[in-house]
Order: structure tokens, then sequence, then C-alpha cells
């Protein structure tokens, strides 16, 4: 029982009776004092002339021991109170003779009882001088005390874990009896003796001691339930009191709420009722008593708050079992709607739900209804505690069994349901009811419950104060329970509901105009010491799954709204996994009209202030933010760099802009050579996605991410901060090219452009940091993307410049009339080609359908040579040169799955191959670098000078790399976890990263090839194709359905992250383990056998010999830590080897 | 609607008061050191009185930091008026004041919550009840 106490090294009691002024000193000599010490003779003298103040008795609480500094008697007694058990019931004893003289009245108020309160039961041997006190002290102070400790003994059913209170243990009785004066007294001795007493008492009628009666009526429900006597006794006496004061039929006083007024007699007569419908309360419900009802029912009438409360809760008890007796028994209960107990009226709801649920009043329509109406009106109240409560009623929740059909039925009310006020609501008066009363009146008009619920709602989300967002929370669980029940019954009509939902989504969207009003109002974001938000993630995955599982648009809506509230208020606490997952099915669910409202959603976290924007004045303030609140600004930046991702991702989607599906009539783009045009073009055509746009281009930009030119001069300092930030920027770069390459024009030349300027500005700061810091430093230098985004510009050069060449080649002919030739198409397909695979290392486009060399490349220069070359454009020369040459590759075009689906994301055929080949050899070196930590194929390996620039990290693993058979390429690679192992654990990375601060002034070369790793692999870990993936053929078949909706990723992002050895630099990056993925395979060691000769780069790496056996220990980042079976030339046994090598 | 326990416990995690109501006595040392645990993660640095909430099973609890003294709520479906009972409770500054007047707050906590039912949450009705006054004056 005392655990609490005893491993905490200091007793309570110690705590309570040390010196103030003294800090609570162990007392480790008094502890060792045998514990029998005190039993034997405790008395006083024997113990004295022990002046130090060890009062503690650890071991064994029934010692005695007594604090004693000076040798004056009683008046010493209160400064210097005993401490043991048996010196308190001994002191109460004493006392109890002498209560009337004041210093023992005040003594046992002051030290004695507060110190009794302290053990976890009271002894009945105390029960004789309590009773004593009862009967002859006159102290009100004592009496309590004493109205208290009976009522604790009577509720002592003898188990001593059972007793209410808890505390230090009250030591044996037994051991307490021969010191006792009264001598062994049990329980069962003084039980009937209290009991008679009090009930004696409660039963008088005399008025001076009332308020006695009540404590006694008090303390009398809290013996046991159990003998059927002692109940009998009970309802008696409460009966009794209830006959008396209960019948009055004389109106409730008009000042109810104003506690004075009224007279004497009155007001005693209320506090009585306040008693026995206490006592009535506690008692066992007893539905089969009409008496016991119709108590309970005339409780309502009390003018006691409290009282119409218990009688509200006793009625509402009663009438789930019989709901019939208590609506006949019932009168009106308008006037409880604004009575001031908030308790009282969640007690009405319940009632009313009762009532109006209740099958056998079907023949009581009007009944029904009149409880149904004064449900509804609890919407309005102005406790939220109650509104909550009305809801879960209306929603058909009271506990948990209801049935499926009961939570459906809730669902339809909700949505049907109109509240109409009844005319003049009796409105008492000022004070407490003016709010509810301005409500209500506001609310005049009839309307429908989802709106007042949504709007409820939403106000409740933008409390500060927790318990409501808990409860807010809650409400909208049931909400989604009760639809989801509505669905599996099939009784749920969308078209009835539209127009209420619509009415809510305009409220909605209304609410995200103020988006930046509300991430300000939080500017920091509440810290990490959030134990209730635990939950919200939890909660709000599985309001997803019911919002999947019965997907509407609606329901979308209203739950991204929820996750943008949840993430902006407390982003530590939400994942950011799951808010991706949340706003992918929303996207996904909300339909045409949601899907801008989705984007926004995930917009308004780009909104998000930095953390503690006022910072980075000075040198002091930069320490508190790095110290103050490190977690919730990491998982700020976690939620901004998902949004970004998810933007980059989802844009086109949700706009429905697609390159290959482009609306825009075939010739028109590159007309629109101006920029201002171009992007007032681009807002009018489809404002999502421009919308999108500048989004992301603020924040590559600068955008509120911006830490400023203090990050260069104390790169140190802000590590943290800059990593975060680069991280942001280049996400949003890398979003900005998924767009630009899946977008038509002219949002792809807009970004292009706008890359295009970021970009000259990043490589001249990296030109000056040069000299400083070998170029590498991504941190500190200006925007520090230039040499990220040089591979993106150059994939859009390529574009643009086969354009081009196209464009010129088609006017060539067009000029001599020539046909195309064979050799013309083949070249014209091998760019093609070529393209499709560079873009596709970016992102995932359908092969098929994405035409790289431009949508229908410059119709209007064929307008003018239609009769020579009918509609020459690239697809149809592609397809020309396909036709003639069966290239099945990527011909599915009649075929859309195939068109779509995972044949066509490999590289399948050896043109492909070839002119990947001869791509990369073109390819910048600082674009090799952006993918090489991700990949260790012949991408890069063909490409000397980038592998010069990767070695430094790579320490030249691949330089051996032989070219690889595309079979192999294909094969090798089954593991489609790879990627999702790094999508759960680059978070964990980057935590990893800046805690053990090693990543310290990110100029080392390590550092950068860190940060792209981590990049590189984030982006790929979404098991998503593009650059950073390492291989296309992990795309899985999941992207067989771009077209229907986002590309999905893995669900796999969501299990749980795993800690994870952190990747420090480009060769720790390959070496280090995953303990998952350890756990996961180091089990049952795969055996394998090495395909080509592997030449090791590194310390770590092992050399392979072609046909060698191995043992595959675990996979990590694309490499195979084996074990061989006897060493190599090297003498290595063990190191890491590329997957490819190694078949598994 | 029942309070299944309320603890206060000062910033060492030493528990000072504890009422249990309902619950079985080998859950409560579960619950006696869960609530401890959950405190000293999530209280430090906490505003004063700023509620806490946090749900564990089908319970809630609401915990709060008042001076140097924290306090524990669990209760079964309700959310604010658990921090009622935090209102009416003496507020004790300083968990030396809180020991000092340890038999007064121990009397609230009967007034407030009688046999795990919350009862009395205004506090001059409280104030009224443990001098043995009635809760409303003739």
């Amino acid at each position: 029982m005392a655990s609490g106490q005893d491993s905490s090294g200091t007793t309570l009691m110690d705590l309570i009776t040390s010196d103030p002024s003294a800090a609570p000193t162990s007392g480790s000599g008094a502890s060792s004092q045998p514990p029998s010490s005190g039993g034997g003779g405790g008395s006083v003298g024997s113990l004295l002339g022990k002046p130090t103040a060890a009062p503690a008795d650890r071991k064994s609480k029934r010692g005695t021991l007594m604090q004693i500094q000076n040798e004056t008697i009683s008046a010493a007694k209160a400064l210097n109170p005993p401490v043991s058990y048996a010196q308190l019931a001994r002191s109460i004893h004493e006392l109890a003779a002498t209560c009337d003289q004041k210093s023992s009245q005040r003594q046992l108020v002051n030290s004695v009882f507060p110190k009794l309160a302290v053990y976890n039961s009271v002894d009945p041997s105390v029960a004789p001088s309590l009773l004593m006190l009862h009967q002859q002290c006159e102290d009100r102070n004592v009496l309590r005390y004493v109205y208290y400790y009976l009522a604790r003994i009577l509720s002592d059913n003898g188990s001593q874990g059972l007793s209410a209170a808890g505390g230090i243990p009250t030591p044996n009785w037994d051991a307490l009896a021969d010191i006792d004066a009264v001598g062994g007294v049990t329980r069962a001795d003084v039980v009937p003796k209290i009991v008679d007493q009090l009930s004696a008492e409660s039963s008088s009628d005399d008025v001076e001691f009332h308020a006695r009666r009540l404590a006694a009526l008090k303390a009398l429900t809290s013996s046991s339930t159990s003998s059927s006597d002692m109940m009998e006794k009970l309802y008696e006496i409460v009966f009794g009191i209830l006959e008396k004061v209960a019948d009055t039929k004389q109106k409730r006083k008009k000042g109810i709420f104003t506690k004075q007024g009224g007279d004497k007699e009155s007001i005693i007569r209320g506090n009585l009722q306040y008693a026995s419908m206490s006592a009535l309360r506690r008692l066992p419900l007893d539905p089969g008593n009409p008496a016991f009802l119709h108590r309970a029912v005339q409780g309502v009438e009390f003018s006691d708050p409290v009282a119409v409360r218990h009688a509200l809760s006793i009625i509402s008890e009663i009438a789930a079992k019989d709901p019939y007796s208590v609506a006949m028994a019932l009168g009106a209960l308008q006037d409880i709607l604004h009575l001031h107990d908030v308790l009282a009226r969640v007690y009405l709801a319940k009632l009313c739900h009762s009532i109006s649920r209740a099958r056998v009043l079907d023949q009581r329509p009007d009944i029904k209804s009149q409880y149904s109406s004064l449900l509804y009106q609890l919407l309005l109240d102005p406790s939220d505690r109650v509104c909550f409560e009305a809801i879960h009623c209306v929603l058909g929740k009271v506990d948990n069994s209801e049935s499926t059909e009961d939570r459906a039925g809730g669902w339809i009310r909700l949505t049907r349901e109109i509240l109409k006020l009844p005319e003049a609501p009796s409105v008492a008066s000022k004070g407490v009811l003016s709010k509810s009363s301005e409500k209500s009146s506001k609310a005049r008009r009839p309307q429908p419950l989802i709106k007042l619920v949504m709007r409820r709602l939403e106000s409740s989300f933008r409390s500060f104060s927790r318990p409501v967002l808990h409860a807010a929370a809650r409400v909208v669980q049931e909400m989604g329970k009760s639809r989801a029940a509505a669905y599996a019954l099939g009784a749920y009509d969308e078209g009835a509901t539209l127009q209420a939902y619509s009415d809510n989504a305009e409220s909605l969207d209304s609410d995200l105009e103020n988006p930046m009003a509300e991430g300000t109002r939080k500017p920091n974001p509440l810290s990490n010491g959030h134990g209730g938000m635990d939950t919200i993630a939890g909660l709000l995955a599985s309001l997803m799954e019911v919002v999947r599982t019965t997907a509407t648009p609606d329901m979308a809506v209203t739950l991204l709204e929820i996750a943008r509230i949840f993430a902006t208020k407390v982003p530590g606490k939400i994942d950011a996994d799951v808010l991706q997952l949340l706003w992918k099915t929303c996207l996904v669910g909300a339909g045409p009209d949601g899907k801008h409202t989705a984007l926004e959603a995930v917009t308004i976290v780009l909104d998000l202030p930095p953390p503690q924007p006022g910072s980075m004045s000075g040198l002091t303030s930069v320490d508190m933010v790095s110290a103050s609140d490190p977690k919730s600004a990491m998982a700020l930046q976690r939620l901004v760099q998902a949004a970004v991702w998810f933007l980059g991702e989802n844009a086109n989607y949700a706009a429905s802009e697609y390159a290959w599906e482009s609306a825009t009539p075939p010739g028109t783009a590159l007309m629109m050579l101006d920029a201002d045009k171009m992007v007032a073009a681009a807002s009018s055509r489809n404002p999502t996605l421009a919308s999108a746009l500048t989004r992301l281009q603020r924040c590559a930009f600068s955008g509120s991410w911006e830490v400023g030119p203090l990050q260069m001069t104390i790169p140190l300092l802000y590590v943290f901060e800059a990593l975060g930030n680069v991280r942001i920027r280049i996400a949003a770069v890398q979003a900005l090219t998924t767009i630009a390459i899946r977008s038509g024009e002219p949002y792809r030349l807009q970004i292009y452009e706008f890359l295009h300027a970021l970009a000259l500005g990043g490589v001249q700061s990296n030109f000056s940091e040069l000299q400083l810091s070998n170029g590498e430093n991504q941190g500190a230098s200006g925007t520090g993307l230039g040499s990220l985004i040089s591979p993106m510009l150059k994939v859009l050069d390529e574009m643009y410049r086969a354009q081009d060449d196209l464009a010129r080649d088609i006017r060539q002919h067009d000029n001599s009339k020539q046909e195309w030739n064979d050799e013309e198409l083949k070249k014209l397909y091998e760019t093609h080609e070529r393209l499709l695979d560079f873009v596709s290392l970016f992102c995932f486009v359908p092969r098929a359908k994405y035409l790289p060399l431009g949508p229908t490349a410059l119709c209007n220069y064929h307008v003018l040579t239609r009769s020579m070359l009918n509609c020459v454009d690239s697809a149809k020369l592609i397809e020309i040169y396909r036709n003639r040459h069966n290239i099945s590759a990527s011909g599915g075009l009649s075929d859309p799955a195939v068109a779509t689906g995972i044949s066509d994301l490999m590289y399948e055929s050896k043109e492909a191959q070839k002119e990947t080949g001869t791509m990369q050899s073109r390819i910048d070196p600082d674009l090799a670098m952006a993918w090489a930590a991700g990949l260790e194929d012949d991408v890069w390996a063909n490409n000397a000078p980038a592998v010069d620039k990767v070695k430094d990290f790579l320490a030249g693993a691949g330089t051996d790399a032989p070219d690889v058979d595309d079979e192999e390429y294909m094969n090798s690679r089954p593991s489609v976890g790879y990627d999702d192992m790094w999508a759960k654990t680059i978070l964990e990375t980057y935590d990893a990263e800046e805690d053990d601060g090693r990543y310290s002034g990110g100029s080392s070369p390590d550092s950068t090839g860190s940060v792209e790793t981590s990049i590189s692999s984030h982006f790929g870990g979404m098991n998503y194709p593009s650059l950073f993936s390492s291989k296309p053929s992990s795309y899985g078949a999941s992207q067989q359905t771009i077209r229907e909706e986002p590309p999905s990723y893995s669900t796999s992002v969501l299990q749980k992250r795993e800690s994870f050895e952190n990747p420090l630099s480009g060769r720790d990056g390959r070496s280090f383990g995953s303990n998952e993925d350890e756990d996961k395979s180091s089990g049952n060691p795969q055996s394998g056998k090495a395909l080509y000769d592997f030449t090791a780069g590194g310390d770590d790496e092992l050399s392979l010999t072609t046909g060698e056996e191995v043992e595959i220990q675990y996979e990590v980042d694309g490499w195979y830590y084996v074990k061989k079976k006897r060493p190599g030339r090297d003498g290595k046994m063990a190191g890491l080897v590329p997957v490819l090598y190694v078949s598994s | 609607m029942t309070i299944l326990a309320v603890l206060f416990a000062n910033s060492d995690g030493n528990i000072l008061i504890e009422r249990f109501h309902g619950v079985p006595a080998e859950e409560r040392l579960h619950w006696r050191s869960f609530l401890v645990k959950l405190g000293s993660e999530n209280l430090k640095g906490s505003k004063n009185e700023e509620l806490h909430v946090a749900s564990h099973k089908s319970v809630s609890i609401v915990y709060t930091l008042i001076g140097d003294v924290c306090l524990y709520i669990v209760g079964k479906d309700e959310y604010d008026e658990l921090a009622s009972v935090k209102d009416v409770c003496a507020k004790p500054p300083t968990e030396r004041l809180f020991l000092d007047k340890y038999g007064r707050i121990c009397l609230c906590l009967d007034e407030i919550v009688w046999k795990g039912l919350l009862e009395n949450t205004e506090k001059d009705r409280v104030r009224r009840l443990i001098r043995l006054k009635p809760p409303v004056e003739p």
C-alpha cells in the first residue's frame, strides 16, 4: 500500500511533521528503532530525552515515536505532535475526555485529526472516543472531523485495501489493543453504536442542529451496503426526511439562482432536501419501488441545484430501465435547461435520451418529441460538457453497449433533425443565463442539428483547454462510429444530408480563411509537455479508418479540418506520417470540390510560423531556442517537410493538371513567354495548382523558414536550424520539380524560371563559399540549393532542348517536304526514351502517356504543312517508329493497365539501357552527387567526374561496378522494404545527427553527403519512384492506379519507427545498421552466391569472387552485410557488398 | 460518471493524498506509479494550473501542477468537471502549506467527492460544509 511513500525515502508523515524550515530529513537513526518499542510501553516519558527531530519510523508504522523538544506538556504537544498511530489514537482518547476545553479542541483540530488522516484506515478503537466527542463536543471543526472519521470507520469494510482513502497503512489493530485504553474494540462492536447514534441524530428535527443532521446522514451513507438491515434503516431515514421536506408543493423559489432570498424555513428545507437526495443517490437503486421514483421526481422540483442534479441522475438511471413510468411521472423539465448546475444538465441530456428513444413510448409521440426537443436544445448549452453529452446522446452513445441500429439511428438523427426552439423559451433571468439566452435568441430560427454540432465542435477545437479539446476529439470519434454504423446498415441517405453538409462545408471553408490567425495565436507551438495529446495520433488514425471504410467527401473535409487544427496546435504530438496519410485519404475521398480544401489544409502547415520567430535577433536568445524546445521545433519541421513533399507529389492530382492530359490547347504554350502573363494565365486556368506553386516557391526561396544572415556568421550555433531549413527548402525544390515535370505549360515554364533564378543565387553563394568550405556547405550558403537545383534544371533543360530540336527537325522536314525516315524516327524515339528515363528518375510519370518532347509538339507549325504530314508530333512520330519496329516495351497505349502499370516503369528495352548510359555521361556531376548517395548502380558508375566528386563519401565503392545486365538490374532487388525502412528511419536519422552534434558546421564533405543521403532517401522512402529512390524496380504495382488517385505510397510508413543508427556520412551511411532490419533478418541468415567479382572500395566492404558462397546477415541501404565461409584473399570474413552482386 | 481516483503528489513523486473509489487494491499500485510517471514526464515546465489530459484505456486523467504539488484526477467519461475538483480544492501554493493544511484538504476532498461521485463544486458550499455549516446558510 505504502510503496509510494516507502520508495521515495521520506514518508508522508515525515513530510508533515517535519519542521517547515528544515528539510525533511531522512532520520535513518530513527528507522533502526525496534518497532516494538512503541507498542510496548510507549508512554511519552519513555521516549523522552530525544531532542533531535527524528520522527520517522519507516520500517513499521506501529512503533511509537514522539518528537519532543522540551518537557512542557500540553502546549508543547500542539507544536510537537505525536506521529505514531498509537500515539494519535491515545491522544484522541485523552483529548476526548477533556473536549470541553478549548486547548484540547484546538489540539485535536490542528494536529491530531489532520495527522490521523494520513493513515489509510481508521481503527475502530478510536470510535468510542469519537462517539464521545460527537455527543459532548460542540466545536464545529472538531465535529466535522468526527463525522469524517466515523464515516471512514463505517466505510472500512475490513479489507484494508478497499477503503477509499490511501495513505500509510494503518498498523495492526491487535498490536494496538494493549495500549488502547478501551481495550480490544472490534469493528462489529462499534459500528452498530455509530449507526444508532448517527441515525438518531439524522432523524431529529431540531432546527438548530440541522447542519449536524446533514453531516450525520452523509456519514451514514458511507456504511457498507451489504447489510440489508442497514439499508432498510437508511431508506427509512431518507424517506422520512423526504416525507417532511419534499412534499411541499409550493413553487420553487424565484431566487434559485441567487443564494439569498427566501425565508429561513425554506432554506433549511432546501438543505435537508439536498442532504436526503444526495443520500438517496448513494443508496442502491430500487427501480421497482414507486416511492423511490416518486421521491426522485419530486427532487426535480427542489430548490437546491445539487439536489436536482442527484434527482435527475437517479431518474435517468431508472429511465434507462423503465422509461414508461418515468415519462408518466415526470412533469415539465424545461426549467432545468437553465439550472445552474452543469452536471444536472448533463443528466438531463441522458434522461431525455432514454425517454425519447424508448420503444415502449412509441404510442406517445408527443412525449418523445418533447424530450427530443429538450435534448436538442441542450446542444446550445453554454457548457461544453453539456453540449458534448447531448451530442453523444443524439448520436445514440450513452455507454458502449448500444446496438449498431441505435448508432445508425443516431447518425440519421444528427444529420436530418432540425432544432426548432419553442416559442418564447422560458428564459428566466440574468446572470448565468444571459449567455444561454443570447445564444438561443441567435439560434431562434430552426437550425439543422449537424450545423449546430459542427459549429460547436469548431469553436471547441479552438479552445485552449485541453480537457475540452480532448472531449471534442472524442465527440468526433463517436460521430465517426455512428456514421459508420449508419453506412453499415445502408440506412444512410446521401441526398438527405447533402444539404446539411454543404452548409457545414461552407462554415469550414470560411474557417479556412483565417488559418494564419490561428497559427499566430499560438506562435510557439505547445511544448512537448503534452500528455494530453498523446492519443491524438491514435484518434486521428481511428477516425481515418472510419473515413476510409465509408469515405465520402464531406466527412473527409471535416476530418481534414480537425487534422489541421491538431497539426497547428500540437505539432509535436502528431505524426507526420499519420497526417500525410490523412491528407491523402481526404484528397482521394474529398471529390472534386474537396481537393482544393485538402490542398489548402496541407499548405496551411507551411504557413506555420517557425519556432520562436523572435529568437534570431541575438545570441542569448539563440541558446534559448535550441534549449527550450528542440523537440517540438523538430516536429514542426518534420510536419512542414512532410507537407512540402505531399504538395509536390499530389498537387498535380489535386489540380487535375497533368502534362499528358493537358487541357491547354496545343501550341499555345510556348507563345506565352512572358512570365507575368504566364502566371496570370496559370492562376486563371487552375487556381489550385497556381496557389500550391506559390506556396512552394515561397518555401523554397526563403519564406518564413529562412534563418537569415546569422546563419552564415555563426554556422555552428545554427546547425540545428540550418539543417532543418535546408531540408525543407530542398524538399520544396524537389516538390517543384515534380510538379514541373508532371504539369503542362505554362506551369512548367513558370517553375523552370523560378528554379533558374534560385540556382543563380545559390550558385553564386556557393562560389563565394567555395574558398572557405569547398563549396559543400549546404547549410550555410545562401539558399544552399545550387547543387541540388542544377540536376533538376538539367532535366528541364534537356526537355526544352529536345523540344527545340524536334521543332527544328519538324520544320526542316516540312520545308523540304521530306518524309521522316527510319533513322530519324529512331533518333527521335531514342531521345524520347532517354528523356523519359531521365524524368522517371525524378518522379513517376505514366511512361506510355508522358511526352517529354512536348504535349503535341508544336502543332502550330504543322498547321501550315498539314497536307504533308497529318499532324506530325512527337507522339505520332514515336508511335510510327514503334509500330515499324514492333517495340512493345512501352507501347501499351491501348491497354491502360499496361500503360500505367509496373511494366512500363522498368528499364526493359536494350535501347533504353543504352540511352540511359549515354544520357548519364552527360549528366552534370552535381546531379550525380545528388542521387549517388541513394544509387549504387551504373547510373553514376559510368560517370567518372561524378564519381570523383562523390568518392569522398562513397569511398569509390562503385567504381568497379560492372555494367549490370538488365535482368539482374530488376530482379536482384526484390526487396521493397528497403525504401520503407528509409522512410521510417529518416527522421530518426536527423534526430541522431542533431543530437550527437557531429554534424558540426556542415562544411565537411561528409556532412554534405549526409544531407543528401538523407534527403534522397527520404523521397525514395515514400516508396515513390523518383530520382531519389534508388531503383525503379521497387515501384511496386501500387502505381498502376496513378490516374485514379494520387500515387499511393506504402502504408508501411505508418509502421512504428525504430531507433536507428545514424548514417553520419556517405561511408558510414552504408554501414549503419537498422535494428529493425537486423531483427528481421539476423534470425535466419540467408545464403547467397556472388554473381560477380567485387573489389572492396572501403574498409567495411568485402571483396567477392564470382561464385563465392556467402551468408547474408542483413540488408542496409542497397548493401548486404555478408559473411564468408572462409576468409578471402584479403583475409576478411565479413563486410558489405552491393546487393546486386549477390544472388539471394 | 465516477471519479476513480484523486491523487496529490509532490514534485519528487511522493504521494501526499490519495483517494480511490472502486479501484481494487492490486490496481492501485499500478495507478500510483502510472500517474506519477505521467506527471514527471509531462508536468515539467508546464504552467501553473495548466490542465493536461491523458487517456488510459477507458478512463481519462486530468492532471495539473498547482504550486509544487501535482494533482491527478482519474475519472470515467468526464473531462472538464474533473478539473473542477481542482478549482475547489484548497489551493496549495507550496507543498509545505499543503502539508500544514492536510486535514482541511482531506475534508474538502470528502465534500467534493462523495463515494466516487462528484458532489459539491462550489467553493463557498465546500467551505461551509467543512466547517459543519449547512450548505446554504439560513
